[in-house]
């Protein structure tokens, strides 16, 4: 091999493009921590989860079908344990599904109408996508915390026994998120889809 | 109101435009030029392309006074082109930095300018006339990210920027013998180089899209991609704001904005259209819209005789031609700029956007 052919062999060869330069930098932003950009969030316990969970059944049980929703809006948990989350996002699917369909937009409306209120349907926007995504994406395989919303079979695992009961419930539960997604929308425009996107406060 | 007067350049994205004083020269930012148009008539026509950057230029600026040209680029350098009987002549500057320049505007005193960097600093550059070139101060900390916006205070020395990191700053960029020393405001008193007058942060925290100055330079608006515009009114040195106050919309996030008045706030962004916002320390809401909806020569309420029904079946399978947007942009709107004031109200003002058009709006 002459000199040119190896030098070109080494010029022409794309080893250089994948180095990740931002690591060689010392004050670059892969070597920093982004959490310490915003104010730190206060801990939700799990304890606390399931008092605030006690409190929004009731008002279910006591038909306050709004100040439930409210309550748990209110309350997001932002900074928790993964079952803290899990608890919580339960609780919010709940109250989805207990209020009627021709309730949902005049509630909607009465709380974004009132001060804050633009954040909780944020808020709501984010669980609705937690919930999607957790109704979508989990495998019947990993053990995780029981929802309401039933895990799903997904993809070619269905061809083997046939998953049933379960994924019509899966669909009742996403049948539930969407057309209160698209009530949310409604009421909150495209803005409370950006901001659940934008936002690092998940939950 | 009266109508909008709509320019329509070509079919390419608009990175930035600004106007000369005398509103007779245009500059746009065009890929990897800045292409000077010249009014003439009711029209603007091409007379010059400068040319200098090898790749994409991101911000263009004209300074209204001495009449140069600042634009920079995403290939790391910013370029100061001098007005001479030959044409525009480039000097480059200094910026030192080694990712891509993204905004660039001359302060209002035209003895600097700054330049916004991927590089997680801003160039605040000025003449050093022992050496005859542009060079730069860094302004680095607290920046943590790319800086997508610049604007300056009306006293030349302060500057505000906004960053991906979801920060708006507030910094002095006071450089000794360039600058008189500023009268104390509710920024400051004492405003060394790099002084941090300001940080603020939103609670869903986008990246900052745009930033402004009121005109009085006591408050302070920037607009994020959580859809939000907050105006901040700072109450003096190391104490907290005298109130922040942040609108969330329903709305697409906001490109640009610019103040008209101390009382109201034009933005627009990715609706494609310009939204008027009031209010003042104790609130800001938004008030609608400064396009007028239904006007004469849209299509929308032209009557389809049922020979056209079919025929758009036929042709595309749909009866309704949805092609095209209700607004007057028909995509993003990235700059808006004030174009002609009274005082500090701002009765025209401009816009530019993706979709190659320049158009002038009256408030």
């Amino acid at each position: 091999m002459s000199i040119i052919q190896q030098h070109s062999a080494a010029s022409l060869s794309d080893a250089w493009r994948t180095i990740n330069i931002d690591a060689l930098q010392e004050d670059s932003s892969i070597n920093f921590d982004t959490s310490t950009l915003h104010p730190p969030l206060p801990e939700t316990s799990e304890s606390e989860v399931r008092q605030i969970n006690a409190q929004v059944r009731q008002l279910l049980r006591g038909g306050d079908t709004e100040g439930a929703l409210r309550g748990c809006l209110e309350m997001p948990v932002y900074n928790g344990s993964d079952a803290a989350k899990e608890a919580h996002l339960q609780t919010v699917i709940e109250v989805l599904q207990s209020i009627k369909a021709s309730e949902m937009t005049p509630m909607l409306q009465r709380i974004y109408g009132t001060p804050g209120g633009s954040e909780c349907l944020d808020v709501l926007m984010k669980y609705l996508y937690k919930g999607m995504a957790n109704t979508a994406s989990s495998g019947g395989s990993a053990p995780r915390t029981p929802t309401r919303v039933t895990p799903q079979q997904t993809g070619f695992s269905q061809v083997g026994g046939r998953p049933g009961g379960s994924s019509e419930s899966t669909g009742a539960a996403m049948s539930v998120l969407l057309s209160w997604h698209e009530k949310v929308v409604e009421v909150g425009g495209l803005g409370s889809i950006g901001r659940v996107m934008t936002d690092w406060r998940k939950v | 109101m009266a109508a909008p007067e709509v320019h329509h350049l070509f079919h390419n994205p608009i990175a930035d435009h600004s106007f000369s004083a005398d509103r007779k020269t245009l500059a746009i930012a065009r890929d990897t030029t800045v292409e000077l148009y010249r009014k003439v008539g009711d029209t603007f026509k091409l007379v010059d392309e400068l040319k200098g950057h090898d790749k994409t230029v991101t911000s263009v600026d004209i300074a209204p006074t001495s009449g140069r040209i600042v634009s920079c680029s995403q290939d790391r350098n910013a370029l100061v082109w001098e007005p001479s009987p030959q044409g525009y002549k480039p000097t480059l500057v200094l910026l030192r930095i080694n990712r891509a320049a993204t905004f660039v505007r001359w302060s209002p005193s035209e003895t600097k300018f700054a330049v916004g960097s991927g590089d997680r600093l801003i160039a605040v550059c000025y003449f050093e006339e022992e050496n005859d070139w542009w060079v730069s101060k860094h302004l680095k900390k607290p920046i943590r990210s790319t800086i997508t916006t610049v604007a300056w205070h009306p006293n030349s020395v302060l500057l505000a920027a906004g960053s991906t990191d979801a920060h708006a700053r507030v910094f002095s960029s006071f450089i000794k013998g360039v600058d008189a020393r500023p009268d104390p405001s509710v920024w400051g008193e004492r405003l060394p180089f790099n002084t941090v007058c300001g940080e603020y942060l939103n609670n869903s925290a986008g990246w900052i899209h745009a930033v402004a100055f009121s005109p009085s330079g006591d408050a302070l608006a920037y607009a994020a991609h959580d859809s939000s515009i907050t105006v901040v009114y700072p109450s003096g040195p190391d104490q907290p704001p005298k109130a922040v106050i942040s609108i969330n919309t329903q709305l697409l996030p906001f490109m640009s904005l610019i103040w008209n008045g101390e009382a109201e706030i034009i933005a627009a962004g990715y609706d494609c259209e310009a939204f008027r916002f009031k209010g003042g320390i104790n609130g800001w809401q938004l008030s609608g819209t400064l396009e007028a909806k239904g006007r004469p020569g849209l299509s929308d309420g032209r009557e389809d005789s049922a020979l056209n029904m079919f025929r758009q079946m036929d042709l595309r399978g749909k009866v309704k031609d949805d092609t095209q947007l209700k607004t007057v942009h028909q995509n993003t709107i990235t700059m808006l700029r004030p174009y002609e004031s009274s005082g500090d109200s701002v009765r025209k003002f401009s816009s530019s956007g993706i979709d190659g058009r320049l158009v002038i709006w009256n408030t």
